[in-house]
């Protein structure tokens, strides 16, 4: 026996190699494959990362396989609303009782405003006439394109959403298609911009993403000029700021889009007018050069089931 | 066969998602499609939720009209790991469902953030972490349901098909 004998000789009495168990390559097989699976997917998802992130070569991919899905979604979307209306229903009758005598308040309050506001647009109308005074433009002047919500916002930092309608899409009263930048509304108010568009589809960035931002104004107080953008909260409050701590910003005040008043080399893509919110709490402190204003939106986010295109006429 | 039911399975969760739940302030943080995911993941191993979680992750970013890729980095990652997790050591444990949907919905959360980050994008870190903990909750809550139809839907494998990661020589 050697003196330098290995722990396998001492245990087995000889060197003879032994053969694996049958199982360990399988395993051994399958751990490789699983590893390749793995590593493939993950730099196939890195690939789709860096094209679709640095070019448009999938956007026709992308559009046509969101097209094919479409139909899922308003099935989806048809088969879920009776449960969301009841669910609406029972919340709103809730909260009805409350709203009651809230809003036989304004009623009152605001009945007394249409006159003063009558007479007011009567001599508006009058004065412009006489002086040919060619304003802002409102939404008069686009076309408007009705379109289905498809998904709502994937995430609480990705505020976007779907919407049913594309840059195929005809609309009525323009030769014009939808188009990335394109302001879109419900009746309640501002709703976001189109930031990308697909044949059939496209998505809006709501105004309570983190990216944007609104040029505003108080209805009651026009030279309060600011900028909306996301609260801080994880709630749809919107924040105005930028507002010079001189102008009186009041606490239930109507926030509108400001448009393309006192317009530079970049004008503001919203057009004059349109609804954002009122006013539910505005601050001043020592260190802030501006006004803390909190913003409630008139739309609700979260039950977004249509909303319209501003496409120019032009 | 799984593979087409695991397929209908993520993809009706998808939907769901994106069309009806996505819109209740509950559920905007939560998701089922990673509860469905990690479900399916748990009961049919690594491969298996690495693939189901990069289709799943290019159907979400399909239907959304995000950036294509980043969900199903995510997901892949999520569906090999628990796979990995559900082979090796605790498939059959009451807790696994459990604490699997919790560990990936809290690092599902922080790595989409680090992402968008990467990408340039906003990411409101402090908003995500604020509500964490209610889309954890849901999650959790959701666990108990969905992982219960996908046991019905994957039957665990008998004894003698399961992956042996440890064999015990001479």
């Amino acid at each position: 026996m050697p003196r330098n004998r290995t722990v396998r000789v001492a245990v087995l009495g000889s060197s003879v190699q032994r053969s694996a168990a049958p199982g360990h390559t399988q395993t051994r097989s399958s751990a490789v494959k699983r590893r390749v699976v793995v590593g493939v997917l993950v730099l196939l998802s890195l690939v789709l990362i860096t094209v679709s992130f640095r070019s448009t070569a999938l956007d026709g991919v992308q559009g046509t396989a969101a097209d094919v899905l479409q139909p899922f979604e308003t099935a989806a979307d048809h088969v879920a609303r009776p449960f969301r209306d009841a669910a609406g229903w029972v919340r709103r009758l809730a909260d009805a009782k409350s709203q009651n005598a809230k809003l036989r308040r304004q009623i009152d309050a605001l009945r007394q405003q249409v006159y003063v506001d009558e007479n007011a647009l009567q001599e508006n109308v009058a004065l412009k006439g006489q002086l040919d005074y060619h304003g802002p433009p409102t939404i008069a002047a686009f076309a408007r394109a009705s379109a289905a919500v498809l998904t709502g916002p994937p995430s609480t930092s990705d505020q976007s959403i779907t919407i049913a309608v594309g840059s195929a899409n005809t609309i009525r009263g323009t030769t014009g298609h939808v188009a990335a930048g394109d302001v879109v509304i419900t009746p309640d108010g501002l709703v976001g911009t189109v930031s990308r568009v697909f044949s059939h589809v496209s998505r809006v960035m709501l105004i309570t993403d983190e990216q944007s931002a609104v040029t505003a104004t108080d209805l009651n107080e026009p030279t309060a000029v600011g900028v909306v953008q996301r609260g801080n909260g994880s709630g749809a409050v919107l924040t105005m700021g930028e507002v010079a701590k001189e102008k009186h910003v009041g606490i239930g005040d109507t926030i509108i889009t400001n448009g393309n008043l006192g317009a530079g080399l970049l004008p503001s893509m919203f057009p004059h007018g349109i609804l954002i919110g009122t006013v539910t709490s505005a601050g001043i402190s020592d260190i802030d050069p501006f006004q803390s204003i909190q913003v409630q939106p008139f739309v609700d986010f979260t039950s977004l089931q249509a909303v319209i295109v501003l496409v120019p006429r032009s | 066969m799984d593979g087409v039911k695991a397929a209908v399975l993520l993809f009706v969760a998808s939907l769901l998602q994106m069309s009806v739940l996505g819109e209740y302030p509950p559920f905007r943080s939560a998701s089922i499609v990673l509860v469905a995911l990690l479900a399916v993941s748990l009961l049919r191993g690594s491969v298996f939720g690495a693939v189901a979680g990069f289709g799943t992750g290019l159907l979400l970013d399909t239907a959304t009209l995000g950036t294509l890729g980043v969900t199903s980095l995510l997901l892949t990652i999520a569906g090999f790991w628990i796979g990995r997790y559900g082979e090796t050591t605790a498939r059959d444990r009451f807790h696994a469902p459990y604490l699997s949907v919790a560990v990936v919905t809290v690092l599902y959360a922080y790595g989409q953030i680090l992402l968008q980050f990467v990408l340039g994008e906003p990411a409101p870190a402090g908003l995500v972490t604020r509500e964490l903990f209610a889309a954890l909750l849901v999650n959790l809550v959701l666990t108990l349901p969905v992982y219960g139809l996908a046991r019905r839907l994957f039957p665990p494998a008998e004894h003698g098909d399961r992956v042996r990661e440890v064999r015990l020589l001479g």
